[in-house]
């Protein structure tokens, strides 16, 4: 390579390196300045809601007044980025108020700067637009909006249609299980939590019937779904579906069935049925989560002991001989030690 | 077609296949991390994008979380341990446990750990050890009921990774975080850490690492990082930049194609099924956490169940550097070892169909570019000085050359700062951001030939057998602040 064009790339690379320093400076003073701005949204936010909220009769606060201050504070049609941070500060704050205030609080909503922006969100393209103006409309309880929503509840983008099948919970409460286990793709363990969360905050009286048919399902996510709802609502009457997942051939299915069964204290007759599927759990693992789970919620049964002392699984083994040493049967745990080493042929041939 | 030695040496080809073979080894590397650059910009985003449906607070507030256990290995820390212990204790998540495990420390650690957190000595008979460990004297679990999520493991010494082994087989929760007793963690990384776990649904999650800071001189107070401040000196000062380089453009880069092969032994995450199924931590090698990741993703392979290694680029973790040169050639040393290590006990991916992109691109490039970099260095300096008595030289164009390879470290870097200072808040001030530049422009110079020292020495005791441990880190600690 000839010496000019050497001194040509290194011209290059210079001037891309210079490029970098500007964008650095540009970062730090546009985040400083940036800051500035959203601090005074935030102040005006805060003095709008306050006065909003708490209207004083002798001067009230018009919505006119309420426009006009909020398009003083960077507000306007054209910055974008300035509404999604009030609509933001809205979410956040609706979140921790309750009452006739929570109910000014959507109103006001309706009726300020980001008119319909969340709706216009999810016609557009890209899948994050779409998501984040879903969770807007579900979050400030736009419910007018609802129908527009379902239809994303099998949206290809997982954010998407996670969000809509969030919206299904928050509008339809007990009813969205008419949907959700029957979704044509899976959901993920956080979706499961959330859509149990969010239905228990917002539907704390259980609706039985909607779950009885919803245990109809094929699908695992469905069944995790079901179950980890008996767990939250603490379904005593429920518990029945729980312990006929604990041996489904699927892992993730049996996993979740004995982390919810963890939550119940169960008669005497479902603990014989839990024994009995222990015994042929597939898994060693999982026999010892529900080897656990059956120690603490029953008595001591010395044959159900001992029957799996002598089984194949070590670590099983050692588990129950700790039960049993440390439950007033040392002596049982020392036989068992000493048939093993009966076992062992002293004799060298 | 050469009649002698001298005839071969005098004729042009070796000069010009020297010059070939480093010219498309540097080629190769541009392009691999021009790419990475694109390849981090675009996970960055995304994670950004993705995180906004998954909040910190949303996490926090559930109930239905995966629980997590944090293990971390200590060996003769006495004079940091009750400090270290409390920082990790600290850390908010629901469903917390934190296993401490004192690998036969011979000072007096575990006297204060007993002192300070109430511990009650617990019978270790029945104590499950699904990997094989040395053995466990005792389990301490405290009297005190603000500390009922501290389990004080008491054991023979058997090394790091034996350590972690030791804690990893008296979990009981569903993931597993290992990291070092003196890693300052911030207070929200369990709950970022298991976003992947939760959010996934077609791949199982085989790792999470999360980015690694050095904090030498920064202020803590109360286990917690009080105030992040650069390091004074220039050796740790250069490694932020190394580290930010490493974690926010390799790893980011490699996450986003699935390529990732390493995860962090200061702070990695792991589903603890997974980890007791390939029989834990090797602990036969130095570059355990390299291993360990290498051979879960082969597992996987194996048993063909789609899976994933996934990097977050935040800094959750926070450590200390070596402050000086004989500490960081120590510790480059036995990075160096552990990379000879790993890759020699999984030499049968190489070219591997059968473990697809692992076999034919990610172990080919850690071959080359990661373990193959230094010796490659190393022979073109050789190179450089052979060929400079053999009078070869065009030294005009070799100093063009130079700057321009020069400048393009430095693009890299320059890239990197920016990348940080744009997405993350940690050092915010121009001073800091012209410290963080100077020390990457001065790096190939006052630091690079240091570490390539490091990693030599490392090879050649491979090389001729020359046995070595983990050696000692000594470590001035990091300021606590008392008011």
């Amino acid at each position: 390579m000839s010496e000019e064009k050497f001194i040509f790339l290194i011209e290059v690379v210079a001037v891309l390196i210079v490029a970098v320093w500007i964008s650095i400076a540009s970062s730090l003073i546009y985040r400083k300045r940036r800051l500035k701005v959203l601090k005074y949204i935030e102040e005006t936010f805060a003095d709008i809601v306050s006065r909003y909220l708490y209207n004083d009769i002798q001067n009230p606060l018009t919505l006119i007044e309420i426009q006009r201050t909020l398009r003083k504070a960077g507000i306007k049609s054209h910055k974008k980025a300035n509404i999604q941070y009030l609509i933001n500060l809205m979410i956040r704050t609706q979140r921790t108020i309750l009452g006739t205030n929570h109910k000014k609080l959507k109103m006001l909503y309706a009726q300020i700067p980001p008119y319909r922006v969340s709706i216009s969100k999810i016609t557009g393209f890209g899948w994050y637009r779409k998501a984040q103006g879903i969770r807007e409309i579900y979050e400030m309880d736009q419910s007018q909006y609802r129908h527009n929503i379902l239809r994303f509840r099998n949206h290809r983008n997982v954010y998407v249609r996670r969000e809509a099948q969030i919206a299904l919970v928050v509008f339809l409460g007990w009813e969205s299980l008419r949907f959700l286990p029957y979704l044509k793709r899976e959901i993920s363990l956080w979706q499961q939590i959330k859509i149990v969360e969010k239905l228990y905050d917002l539907y704390p009286t259980p609706e039985l019937p909607w779950l009885k048919k919803a245990y109809k399902t094929d699908k695992l996510f469905g069944k995790q779904l079901l179950m980890r709802g008996i767990r939250k609502y603490k379904l005593q009457a429920e518990v029945n579906f729980i312990i006929e997942n604990l041996n489904h051939p699927n892992y993730e299915v049996r996993e979740t069935a004995i982390y919810c069964i963890q939550t119940f204290v169960i008669s005497d007759e479902w603990m014989v049925e839990v024994k009995e599927i222990f015994s042929i759990l597939p898994d060693a693992t999982q026999q010892m989560q529900l080897l656990k789970y059956i120690f603490n919620n029953s008595e001591i049964d010395l044959d159900f002991y001992l029957k799996h002392l002598y089984a194949n699984n070590d670590d099983l083994k050692l588990k129950i001989a700790e039960i049993l040493w440390n439950n007033g049967y040392k002596e049982k745990v020392q036989e068992f030690y000493y048939q093993q080493y009966a076992k062992i042929n002293p004799y060298v041939e | 077609m050469w009649n002698s030695v001298e005839g071969f040496f005098s004729s042009n080809y070796v000069y010009w296949a020297a010059n070939y073979f480093f010219f498309i080894y540097g080629a190769f590397l541009m392009i691999f991390y021009f790419t990475g650059v694109i390849l981090a910009n675009i996970a960055i985003k995304k994670n950004k994008l993705k995180s906004s449906f998954l909040q910190v607070s949303d996490i926090v507030s559930a109930t239905d979380i995966p629980s997590v256990t944090l293990v971390a290995p200590a060996f003769n820390e006495g004079l940091t341990i009750i400090e270290n212990v409390k920082s990790l204790l600290s850390i908010q998540y629901p469903y917390y446990e934190f296993i401490l495990v004192n690998d036969g420390s011979t000072d007096d650690s575990l006297e204060k750990l007993i002192k300070e957190f109430d511990l009650e000595k617990k019978d270790a008979t029945f104590i499950i050890q699904p990997i094989t460990t040395a053995t466990v004297k005792y389990i301490y679990k405290s009297r005190n009921k603000k500390y009922t999520h501290l389990t004080v493991i008491d054991k023979n010494n058997g090394g790091r990774a034996d350590a972690l082994n030791a804690g990893i087989n008296f979990t009981t929760t569903e993931l597993v975080i290992c990291t070092d007793a003196d890693c300052i963690i911030e207070q929200n990384a369990l709950l970022k850490m298991v976003r992947p776990y939760l959010e996934e649904q077609e791949k199982e999650i085989i790792a999470c690492g999360g980015g690694i800071g050095i904090a030498n001189d920064s202020i803590i107070k109360n286990g917690i990082l009080k105030e992040l401040r650069l390091p004074e000196n220039l050796v740790p000062l250069i490694q932020v930049v190394e580290y930010i380089r490493a974690f926010l453009l390799g790893r980011m880069a490699w996450g986003e194609i699935n390529g990732l092969m390493l995860v962090s032994g200061a702070f990695g995450m792991y589903p603890r099924k997974r980890v007791i199924e390939v029989g834990g931590f090797d602990a036969k090698t130095v570059g355990e956490d390299l291993e360990l990741c290498i051979r879960l993703r082969t597992h996987m392979e194996n048993l063909k169940v789609p899976y994933k290694v996934v990097y977050l680029p935040e800094t959750l973790c926070w450590t200390e550097g070596p402050p000086d040169h004989n500490i960081l050639i120590k510790q480059r040393d036995r990075w160096a070892r552990g990379l000879w290590e790993t890759m020699s006990i999984h030499k049968k991916l190489f070219l591997n169909p059968k473990y697809r992109f692992m076999g034919i691109l990610f172990y080919p490039y850690w071959l080359f570019f990661e373990f193959g970099a230094p010796i490659i260095e190393f022979l073109g300096l050789i190179c450089i000085i052979a060929f400079s008595f053999l009078g070869w030289i065009n030294w005009h164009s070799a100093i063009l050359l130079f700057t321009l390879v020069y400048l393009i470290g430095c693009l890299f870097s320059t890239a990197a700062i920016f990348m940080y200072v744009k997405n993350f808040d940690h050092y915010n001030k121009p001073k800091q951001i012209v410290e963080l530049l100077l020390a990457a422009y001065l790096e190939p110079f006052l630091y690079h030939p240091v570490l390539l020292y490091g990693q030599m020495k490392g090879y050649y005791k491979k090389l001729f057998g020359i046995k070595s441990g983990w050696g000692v880190m000594t470590r001035k600690g990091f300021k606590v602040s008392d008011t």
